[in-house]
């Protein structure tokens, strides 16, 4: 083998372990939701969001707004799903825009947060 | 040199150990601000690229094919405030040759991001870059003087734009304005043909850019998941532009303003991001022709979240969200 195509293989190799160590997590962030994000739906019994890593509940937390901003539900990390949040719905959501807003740490301590909105159809 | 060395093990130890929350990479509320190839992003972080290719005719005449391999490494000392080092190779072949190779100056920055409004999705940061003369090679156009730039930084992302314009809400901009200051006004050099002497005038510049970005991430996350395919949803297209002007000590040097326009795209993982741009020169002086540019951006804080992707000092606390009534 060459001396320089031995040194772009262990460049190669390098960036490769960096990249994909045994172990390691990284910033949470909205893989997806139900109901999806920007979707119109029928009223929904609860709103399920699924991240990227793994959450820690203690600063974890998510909120259903209404239109007019007031809060209607709050949620956090699911007990039985680590990488999940959800929202427990109150009965009868009137035909109209929600937007959720969530606030989360991975488990090694990385903040983040966002909102999204979705309607309720009449 | 010994208490150095006793030092630095106590501060490599101290970033290890030491527990604390960290935001790292530019996450400004819910906008990323990915690393970007021709101008820097607004935030402190952590992070290597390595490597930066790019390759394109310069604004030589006649035009040299250049080749330039760089690398940057970036560490937090505080959440705050981080240093940064980078090399670049260079390589130029220009036509009858002879053909040039060698190393740029050393470039180091040290940066303060002091406004983070997550809300607005707005953040800016200041910093001082230096470029150390003499720590290169001359043949490939390394500076035997330092520069010095202090730079100023933004980024702002439309999120907060009204229901009626949401599609617009993915958009996001960065930019930079910064001031360079040669550490000499002038140098003067023996022409070896004549044995004239010509007296070569370092000017000030004014250097500017900016990014324009559209994120996939974001508009999956926060506006409308369209379904599309994973790998869409990791892009974010971008248009780059980055120019220098010269303001100062450039009487009758016939510098202009010169300066490329990069469209490309980066897709952004996890745990690093891969970028590819053309470079567009806009006159005769900034390039000939259409050349490209790729990097290979590795999100050390991710990576190695308990050890050197922690800042080395200052521990911010995880605060409880509270969204109000």
């Amino acid at each position: 083998m060459k001396p320089r195509h031995r040194t772009f293989l262990f460049f190669v190799l390098a960036c490769g372990l960096a990249i994909a160590p045994a172990k390691t997590y990284a910033h949470a962030q909205l893989d997806h939701a139900e109901p999806p994000v920007g979707s119109t739906v029928k009223a929904p019994r609860e709103v399920r969001m699924s991240f990227t890593q793994a959450l820690e509940p203690r600063f974890s937390k998510a909120q259903l707004r209404s239109g007019g901003d007031k809060a209607i539900a709050s949620g956090g990390v699911d007990p039985a799903q680590p990488t999940q949040m959800v929202i427990h719905v109150p009965n009868n959501l009137a035909p109209g825009t929600y937007k959720v807003r969530w606030q989360v740490m991975s488990v090694d301590s990385h903040p983040t947060q966002g909102n999204f909105t979705f309607t309720v159809q009449p | 040199m010994r208490r150095f060395a006793c030092l630095l093990a106590v501060l490599a130890a101290a970033s290890v150990l030491t527990p604390r929350d960290a935001l790292a990479h530019c996450f400004v509320g819910g906008r990323f601000f990915p690393a970007t190839l021709n101008i820097d992003d607004p935030c402190v972080a952590d992070e290597l690229s390595l490597p930066t290719v790019s390759s394109f005719k310069n604004g030589d005449d006649p035009a040299a094919r250049e080749l330039d391999v760089s690398a940057e490494f970036s560490k937090r000392i505080t959440e705050q405030f981080g240093v940064s080092i980078g090399t670049t190779w260079t390589h130029l072949r220009p036509p009858g040759g002879p053909n040039a190779s060698g190393f740029q100056n050393l470039e180091t920055s040290f940066k303060y991001q002091f406004l983070t409004v997550p809300e607005q999705e707005f953040v800016m940061s200041a910093s001082l870059d230096i470029e150390w003369g003499n720590t290169g090679a001359a043949g490939v156009g390394a500076e035997s003087f330092t520069t010095y730039t202090p730079t100023l930084f933004l980024g702002k992302g439309f999120g907060g734009l009204p229901d009626s314009m949401r599609w617009a809400r993915p958009f996001g901009i960065t930019a930079q304005v910064g001031y360079s200051i040669p550490s000499s006004r002038s140098s003067n050099n023996i022409d070896p043909d004549t044995g004239d002497l010509d007296v070569e005038l370092h000017p000030q510049f004014l250097n500017y850019g900016f990014s324009l970005q559209y994120s996939m991430p974001y508009l999956k996350s926060s506006v409308v998941d369209l379904g599309l395919p994973d790998f869409f949803n990791h892009l974010i297209p971008i248009v780059e532009a980055n120019f220098q002007t010269p303001v100062a000590n450039n009487f009758n040097t016939g510098i202009g303003t010169t300066g490329t326009i990069n469209p490309g795209v980066i897709w952004v993982g996890n745990k690093f991001q891969v970028g590819l741009e053309a470079i567009v020169p806009i006159n005769r002086a900034s390039g000939s022709g259409v050349g490209v540019m790729a990097q290979l951006h590795l999100y050390l804080d991710d990576i190695f979240p308990n050890s050197i992707g922690r800042p080395l000092f200052g521990q911010s606390k995880p605060v409880t969200p509270v969204f109000g009534n």
